[in-house]
């Protein structure tokens, strides 16, 4: 099969997508390319588009909302795909993990009956062998007592396990990707890393290509080569992690770093200095012109309220006029100039 | 699960114990002396004694009731004062009218409820949507009763298709019987119907929101696909409950269904007996009634519990 | 959009506090469902003041009298001078009928859900607020008179205590108070729950104070709902009564009991039975509009779970 060659396509290559419904448009032009087995962070504040997106590539959006653009996974479109069309792909070559397991498991159907029916969907397999697919994953995915799991039902097992149970229903396929909006956010604390290092294990094993979406940056510092920061239904600034992390350039990323807790910036007297960003996200139906994030920048001038900054850059990219770490080169621009 | 059955079991002899004591004092209590009520201003207070006596009324109040409560689990509902016939014999005779007629109602109303409810539920916000919300909003304000006055308007008067009223007897015509039937159930059915859309379109508009239909979708399901493999089945669980309570309903209308087509049926005879005063008869009657709808109550959490394993387990 | 728009006065706030103060709106999918929402809350308004306007007018002027029969003017047909809508059987005037009508549905609607809204909500908070023991006991009690049909009920009252307008009034009381304790049961329940009652509990208030101040005041949007439809439930209720002849008599009129007249003379004269229909359906769907406008502005949290 060639998805299974290393030199294979990308697994997502996304162009110019926007989502919008008849009042709001709620992603305004993503372009990001995601390499097969490569690995995507998606941050960003509630209301940033981040689920959007996700429910956009799965052709998932709730009712009323739209998305235009390109979405290029195994060589179609899935923007111009109908819903039948789409729904031959989703679950066998892009899946994905939700953020509630209790919520998104069908509360009246036995666990095991929940699996093995996608496996029957999308192959072949008869009952039998789909069931011994299904008692695969479980132990894949260290589930107690796979056998008695099997005929359980969601409200019987604990929010971990059920989420581990999303887990190996997406993998179910071995699709080609997997997104993962938020997995571990309705988990207790104590459960979280574990999922996650299943779910990162898998990953890795199948060789799929895995869009993390959340808000918890040490999540995708530990899982992901890649991310892309969202802010008011745009990409501020994409790129592998490790830079990104390490030298910021544009504002809103910086903020978002500064802003989370660490033991440097933690003081147990209550002198803590933890920086927040100032102002709201903006509501999507009265964005600032120009860049959105201005009215929260202390760097925004003139320029940055009237002309809205592309990405630029080829591997790191920031859309930002006043990129941090660049003042240098950007003074000795305007001066040869 | 046994549990909870048990439990379901204990509540529902439990409820038809205290609407037996209900009833009872309230037609012995509130309509003071039985014999005189029966008999009229005109008794004189031997005949009301007479009366009161051969039908045991002068015994203290509990005796009464516990040998009614006894009679009846014994399958002997009492007799008329006036004609003195058995009520047991009396109900049957009419139930062969009033079973069909309610029942048919009710399947109608869900025939009709069920996939207009679930349209109606996938086109909120467009025009469609909107009409049938409208449609069903004054179908729930239009009584019952009006409905069949109309429908024999048109059919039976107007087109003079179906008889505006009557009852041919099943034993003597199946067919005549079907015929009679017809407009009765027609009313009935489509009144049920505009209540039960709205129940029908908010349970399946709830399950469409919900995440368990997404993920589905999500593993490969089309949106139609979705919402009747994995949507009806949840939905199916208000749905159940609805049905329950309608019962109550579904009984009002078919009494006043069976006035507007003068059908021989049980509501009739009860109008007559409170007519007629007939305490007995009425007592045995309502008590039956009730019996009916605690237990298809009952029937109904059973079904419940069977269909929801959250239930099973929890309760 | 971006640009070229400097000069309109809503162009992009200067500083970030000022789209702070912007609620977040919800999405557009409910907002679109509110439009036609609103339209319910003003047909039904519309609707619902035109038949108190026309009961009220009726205790002060009536075109002729609704009781006497004038045999020359039998079964005029609508449109005639003086009898606009027609005569009856008995040549009495159906406009004036109508008229009466409306004062007997309201009356007697009104009568039945103020009751019950009063029985109610002394039960239905009694449960929330007392003990295990109490709500189980109300909430079962509940449960058993709501497997009584009110039919049934109001045709056993009628057979105890004659039939008339408090009769039927004391039947729908009985009929609707046990939905009603459980409605107001719920909510009551939802708003103990919230957090400023445990601090007023931790404050020192007592159950009653707490009760007065603070529950009813937040459940009187779920109260005045379900009373507006009840009122609607309790008008078709008598409207079915007086047609099966154990609801209201003469002298006093009911739509439910021009349609019973009406439809003995249903080969004669089928207009008739048009008119009163007409007024109970226009009078309920009123009110049911009212309730669902209501429940829109006053409580939109309840709408989509009590709906």
């Amino acid at each position: 099969m060639t998805q299974t060659n290393p030199g294979r396509a990308n697994a997502l290559e996304v162009r110019n997508l926007v989502v919008h419904n008849s009042a709001l448009t709620a992603v305004r032009g993503l372009d990001f390319t995601l390499p097969a087995g490569g690995r995507m962070g998606l941050v960003g504040e509630s209301g940033s588009g981040k689920t959007l997106t996700a429910l956009s590539l799965m052709g998932l959006l709730p009712m009323g909302w739209q998305a235009n653009g390109s979405v290029l996974h195994d060589g179609v479109d899935l923007v111009t795909q109908s819903d039948k069309a789409l729904s031959s792909r989703r679950g066998r070559t892009i899946s994905m993990v939700f953020q509630d397991p209790l919520s998104s498991l069908d509360p009246v159907r036995r666990i095991g009956f929940q699996v093995s029916s996608v496996i029957r969907r999308h192959t072949q397999a008869s009952q039998q062998e789909a069931d011994r697919q299904t008692l695969e994953l479980f132990r894949q995915m260290s589930l107690p007592r796979p056998e008695q799991l099997m005929r359980a039902y969601p409200h019987e097992i604990s929010g971990g396990q059920r989420q581990r149970i999303m887990i190996a229903m997406a993998l179910a396929c071995y699709p080609q990707l997997i997104i993962a909006d938020e997995p571990t956010t309705a988990l207790d604390v104590t459960v979280q890393k574990q999922v996650l290092r299943l779910l990162n294990n898998a990953v890795q094993e199948r060789g799929c290509a895995l869009m993390m979406i959340t808000h918890d940056l040490p999540i995708i510092a530990a899982m992901c080569d890649m991310v892309a920061v969202m802010y008011a239904g745009r990409i501020v600034e994409i790129g592998p992690v490790a830079e990104v992390f390490r030298t910021p350039r544009h504002h809103y990323t910086k903020g978002l770093l500064d802003s989370q807790p660490t033991m440097d910036n933690i003081a147990l007297d209550g002198s803590s200095r933890l920086a927040s960003i100032p102002g709201m996200v903006p509501p999507l139906q009265s964005l600032p012109k120009g860049c959105a994030f201005h009215p929260r920048c202390a760097a925004a001038t003139e320029k940055c309220r009237t002309t809205i900054p592309t990405l630029e850059g080829d591997q790191r990219r920031a859309a930002c006029w006043h990129p941090l770490g660049a003042e240098a080169a950007a003074d000795a621009e305007v001066k040869a100039q | 699960m046994a549990i909870y059955v048990l439990r379901k079991l204990v509540f529902f002899l439990g409820a038809i114990f205290i609407a037996s004591v209900a009833i009872f004092l309230l037609i012995r209590g509130a309509g003071g002396n039985v014999a005189a009520v029966v008999l009229g201003k005109g008794a004189t207070p031997e005949a009301i004694n007479a009366l009161a006596h051969s039908y045991g009324l002068d015994r203290p109040l509990f005796v009464q009731y516990f040998d009614w409560v006894g009679n009846m689990l014994s399958g002997d509902l009492g007799r008329s004062f006036r004609t003195n016939e058995r009520v047991a014999d009396l109900v049957t005779a009419r139930l062969s009218v009033s079973i069909p007629l309610a029942l048919s109602g009710l399947i109608l109303g869900l025939i009709i409820a069920i996939p207009v409810g679930t349209y109606a539920a996938r086109n909120v916000g467009t025009p469609s949507g909107a009409i049938l919300a409208l449609v069903s909003q004054i179908g729930v304000a239009v009584p019952v009763f009006w409905a069949g006055i109309l429908l024999s308007l048109l059919f039976g008067v107007r087109l003079g298709w179906l008889p505006t009223g009557g009852w041919t007897e099943w034993s003597v015509s199946p067919w005549g019987a079907i015929r009679s039937l017809v407009l009765p159930v027609l009313s009935l059915g489509l009144i049920m119907a505009a209540v039960l859309i709205r129940y029908v379109r908010s349970a399946v508009l709830d399950v469409m929101n919900q995440d368990y239909l997404r993920t589905a979708r999500a593993v490969g399901m089309t949106r139609t696909e979705a919402l009747l493999k994995v949507g009806l089945r949840n939905a199916s669980l208000p749905l159940v409950t609805i049905v329950g309570l309608q019962i109550a309903e579904l009984i009002g209308g078919t009494v006043i269904i069976e006035t507007v087509f003068s059908l021989p049926g049980l509501s009739r005879m009860m109008l007559a007996n409170v007519a007629a005063r007939e305490v007995i008869v009425v007592q045995s009657t309502v008590m039956l009634i009730i019996i009916f709808v605690i237990g298809v109550n009952l029937l109904v959490d059973l079904l419940y519990g069977i269909l929801d394993p959250r239930v099973r387990s929890t309760r | 959009m971006m640009t070229l728009s400097k000069s309109t006065p809503s162009a992009a706030p200067a500083d970030g506090p000022a789209t702070s103060g912007v609620p977040i709106s919800p999405p557009a999918r409910k907002r679109r469902r509110r439009l036609p929402r609103n339209a319910s809350l003003i047909i039904g308004l519309v609707l619902t003041a035109i038949f108190l306007t026309v009961a009220l007018v009726s205790l002060f002027y009536l075109p002729s009298n609704p009781n006497i029969p004038v045999i020359r003017n039998r079964l005029l047909p609508a449109g005639t001078p003086g009898h606009w809508l027609g005569t009856d059987v008995l040549g009495r005037d159906i406009i004036a009928q109508l008229m009466v009508g409306a004062r007997t549905s309201i009356l007697v609607g009104a009568g039945g859900a103020t009751l019950s809204l009063l029985l109610g909500t002394i039960a239905g908070l009694a449960a929330a607020a007392s003990g295990k023991i109490t709500d189980e006991a109300i909430s079962r009690g509940a449960d058993i008179m709501l497997s009584i049909p009110g039919m049934v009920t109001a045709l056993v009252l009628a057979a105890t205590m004659g039939s008339g307008a408090l009769t039927t009034i004391l039947a729908l009381t009985a009929f609707f108070t046990p939905s009603f304790t459980r409605v107001i049961r719920s909510a009551a329940m939802g708003v103990l729950n919230e957090d400023f009652i445990t601090a007023a509990k931790l404050y020192g208030r007592g159950k009653i104070f707490v009760l007065a101040r603070h529950v009813l005041p937040n459940i009187a949007g779920v109260m005045i709902v379900q009373f507006t439809l009840y009122f609607a439930a309790g008008i078709l209720t008598e409207a079915g009564l007086s047609y099966l002849g154990v609801g209201v008599h003469r002298p006093s009129i009911s739509w439910g009991l021009m349609l019973n007249e009406a439809q003995q003379q249903v080969g004669v004269s089928s207009p008739l039975a048009i008119w009163p229909g007409l007024a109970i359906v226009l009078m309920v769907l009123g009110l049911n509009l009212l309730g669902d406008g209501l429940r829109d502005v006053l409580d939109p949290k309840l709408a989509r779970r009590a709906s």
